[in-house]
């Protein structure tokens, strides 16, 4: 590389890095992240509206007792007639319960002034099929059956574990690998559509000003290319580390600080295969992620990847970028071209998801073969463990298209970044390539 | 001695000829005019140049040798469309463009305070580029194109946008460097300029080369040979005797009252003829060669050229 090339780097990347908006994004971009995971989990611990009160009109007589209060409802019963009800306004509802219920499972109506909620009707549903069940029960004669019943009744959890090469076993989880892939994926969409954009609307910026006039009389306007493309993927990498290195050291040190000796115990005996799935104080798909988040060689694999991706992918995206910045002269002329960018960009992402509830169909083997698809594909694989060959002719693939678009982006800039007035046509740029 | 020698350079783009078969010789410590109305193809030759862009055929010597791209540290270019980065501070950005010029660090920074000193700016160091007028910015420019001292200097337009006060100042500067041994070539198409300053001239017209040479050489030369007299009287009374001597002439009315006669001769007749025939019929103020500008040049030569 250049000398030249050097320094038009250099300075794209301090003029970026040093930004405040940089700074800020940087640091807020993963509290943020955080925040959206834990958002779901908060609002479900807060009791959003307060229990209502249902009036039971129990014709049958023995499914009342039954009843249980819940955070949604409180029960009473009530000896009304069902038409006095409507005037009853110190209750949200009542439920009318027929005398023949046990019989006849299906007579029971819900009535609610406003309109009641999906968990409400389901909570009540349970505990009056629980109420009809111990009835029936009840009829049976044979003494214990319900103790029988309780013993009988089993839990699954399953531990899933993936055979590796070397014989042994590591922990994995769907789920888990599930979420790292989508996640993945999303940080790749977005890094590359941000990133991409900022090379293309730089150019634009440039070729407006009339500094790119300046610029080349000393640089090559190839040089000028790949420096901005270098310069902002830097940037991109750049915050990508800090990202990463922030979030190995919570996991490494933080994470730890919320876990118990029994749960670290559990966590050390689940990793090595010994766990006792009965004794064990929470469930095994809540220790699977402690024992992904807690460990920091697996988080740093991931970034590892995803920096192979993310560069790969952004120098592909970012090449093309620049060849239609440099062919228009503003914005909204670069948005019609560049769609022909975002797509192949939003349909990787969109098919990651798919991708991530079946990792090795032969749609996500080839979708995270092409270039175009692959950073983000791929990205949702890795997490599941698929064969390194696999990632390595992905990556391989990558790198190769990145140096015939860069050859073909070079092209076109050069001529684009002197022309000035109407939007090219995809044959113009053709066109300008084959300029000597 | 030649800096600069184009030889036969062509180059096509979609749908027009920019540049077709172009050939011209700049000579060392010269100030050199190229000129040509717009789109002529004066700015993709001088990207040419300048390894901006490559010629489809023919090749460029420049210092004797074939251009190669580490000449445009010897040569300094100042576009006519020009810009700077917005959000960086001038100090910074003279610099950066010093050092792609091939300076190290602390060389640049020495000479540019040099400069900054010279065109008293050296306040604007930290200013973002920004908070500068347009010729603030202008003056930021032209030191970045000359700070490495290159042997050849191309300006492209270089006095539009200037107040005459830094217009002045600038083409003071640009003399001074002239004198130190560079040679300067202007791309414009204002002639007045090109009259004060230029040596040599090449004048290009739809992407050719029309007309090449020295200033005063070609002034003689395309002016044949015109007389200008100034008279009093109606020139009506000479026009038969005139076009006995097979001479042409034209006349206008000057503001106080005189006229101006402006008579070419036969080709191959003698002047004396036709001063004794008007001297017979009119009083004579005075008589003198009517060298044309090099306006009307352009402009005739341009008009022949397109008419072809």
């Amino acid at each position: 590389m250049s000398n030249k090339t050097g320094i038009i780097i250099r300075r794209e990347y301090l003029e970026r890095v040093k930004k405040k908006s940089f700074i800020i994004t940087t640091i807020l971009m993963p509290v943020l992240m955080l925040g959206m995971m834990c958002l779901p989990a908060l609002l479900m611990n807060v009791n959003i509206s307060d229990a209502r009160r249902i009036g039971v009109i129990d014709n049958s007589g023995v499914i009342a007792p039954q009843l249980v209060d819940t955070d949604l409802a409180h029960y009473t019963r009530v000896d009304i007639s069902p038409d006095s009800m409507y005037a009853r306004t110190d209750y949200d509802g009542f439920v009318i319960i027929n005398s023949d219920i046990v019989r006849n499972p299906s007579g029971v109506t819900l009535y609610t002034r406003e309109a009641s909620s999906m968990e409400l009707e389901q909570s009540l549903n349970d505990n009056i099929a629980d109420a009809i069940e111990s009835e029936r029960l009840k009829a049976i004669d044979m003494t214990n059956v319900r103790n029988i019943l309780d013993s009988v009744r089993a839990d699954v959890n399953m531990s899933t574990f993936r055979l590796t090469d070397e014989a042994g076993t590591s922990g994995t989880s769907s789920a888990i690998s599930y979420a790292i892939g989508l996640i993945m994926s999303i940080v790749l969409y977005m890094f590359l559509l941000m990133y991409g954009q900022m090379v293309m609307t730089s150019i634009i910026e440039e070729k407006n000003n009339r500094v790119l006039e300046l610029v080349v009389t000393s640089v090559k306007p190839t040089q000028l290319m790949m420096g901005k493309i270098i310069g902002v993927g830097l940037v991109a990498v750049t915050q990508l580390a800090l990202w990463a290195v922030l979030m190995v050291v919570l996991s490494a040190s933080v994470v730890p600080l919320f876990f118990s000796p029994e749960i670290a115990g559990e966590i050390a005996a689940y990793n090595s295969g010994s766990l006792d799935a009965a004794t064990a104080s929470i469930d095994i798909e809540g220790l699977q992620a402690l024992s992904i988040i807690g460990n920091p060689a697996y988080i740093a694999g991931i970034f590892g990847y995803l920096l192979l991706f993310l560069v790969g992918g952004f120098l592909l995206y970012a090449a093309l970028y620049a060849a239609i910045g440099s062919s228009v002269d503003n914005i909204q002329d670069g948005s019609q071209l560049q769609s022909f960018v975002i797509i192949p960009l939003i349909v990787g992402f969109i098919v990651s998801t798919t991708i991530a509830a079946n990792p090795t169909s032969s749609l996500a083997v080839w979708l995270s073969m092409i270039p175009f698809t692959s950073p983000m594909v791929m990205m949702t694989r890795i997490p599941f463990g698929i064969p390194t060959w696999e990632i390595i002719v992905s990556l391989i693939l990558l790198y190769l298209s990145f140096i015939a678009v860069v050859w073909f982006a070079a092209k076109v800039y050069r001529v684009g970044i002197f022309m000035h007035g109407k939007k090219p046509t995809v044959k113009q740029l053709i066109q300008w390539a084959r300029y000597k | 001695m030649n800096i600069l020698e184009v030889h036969n350079v062509s180059k096509h783009f979609t749908g027009h000829t920019a540049l077709d078969d172009v050939s011209l010789n700049v000579p060392q410590g010269s100030v050199y005019g190229l000129l040509g109305p717009n789109g002529a193809g004066k700015t993709t030759l001088i990207r040419i140049i300048n390894h901006i862009t490559a010629p489809d055929s023919g090749h460029v010597l420049f210092d004797g040798h074939r251009l190669v791209e580490g000449d445009v540290a010897s040569i300094g270019y100042l576009p006519e469309e020009r810009g700077l980065y917005k959000k960086m501070k001038v100090g910074e950005q003279a610099l950066f463009f010093a050092m792609l010029k091939g300076m190290s660090r602390k060389e640049a920074t020495a000479r540019l305070k040099e400069w900054f000193e010279k065109f008293d700016i050296l306040d604007w160091w930290n200013k973002k580029v920004e908070e500068l007028s347009k010729g603030m910015a202008q003056k930021v420019q032209f030191i970045v194109t000359v700070l490495h001292r290159p042997k050849l200097l191309i300006f492209d337009e270089p006095f539009s946008g200037f107040d005459p006060i830094n217009a002045n100042l600038l083409k003071e500067e640009i003399l001074t460097l002239h004198r130190e041994g560079a040679t300067v070539i202007f791309s414009t198409h204002n002639m007045a300029s090109v009259e004060a300053l230029c040596d040599e001239i090449t004048l290009i017209n739809n992407s050719h080369n029309i007309l090449s040479g020295n200033v005063a050489e070609i002034r003689n030369r395309l002016g044949g040979n015109r007389t200008a007299f100034t008279v009093s009287g109606d020139t009506a009374v000479v026009a038969e005797h005139l076009g006995n001597l097979g001479a042409r002439f034209e006349s206008s009315l000057l503001d106080n009252g005189d006229t101006r006669l402006l008579v070419t001769p036969a080709t191959g007749a003698t002047m004396r003829p036709i001063i004794e025939a008007v001297n017979s019929h009119l009083d004579i103020k005075s008589i003198e060669p009517a060298i044309p500008s090099m306006e009307e040049i352009f402009i005739n030569t341009v008009k022949q050229n397109s008419q072809q």
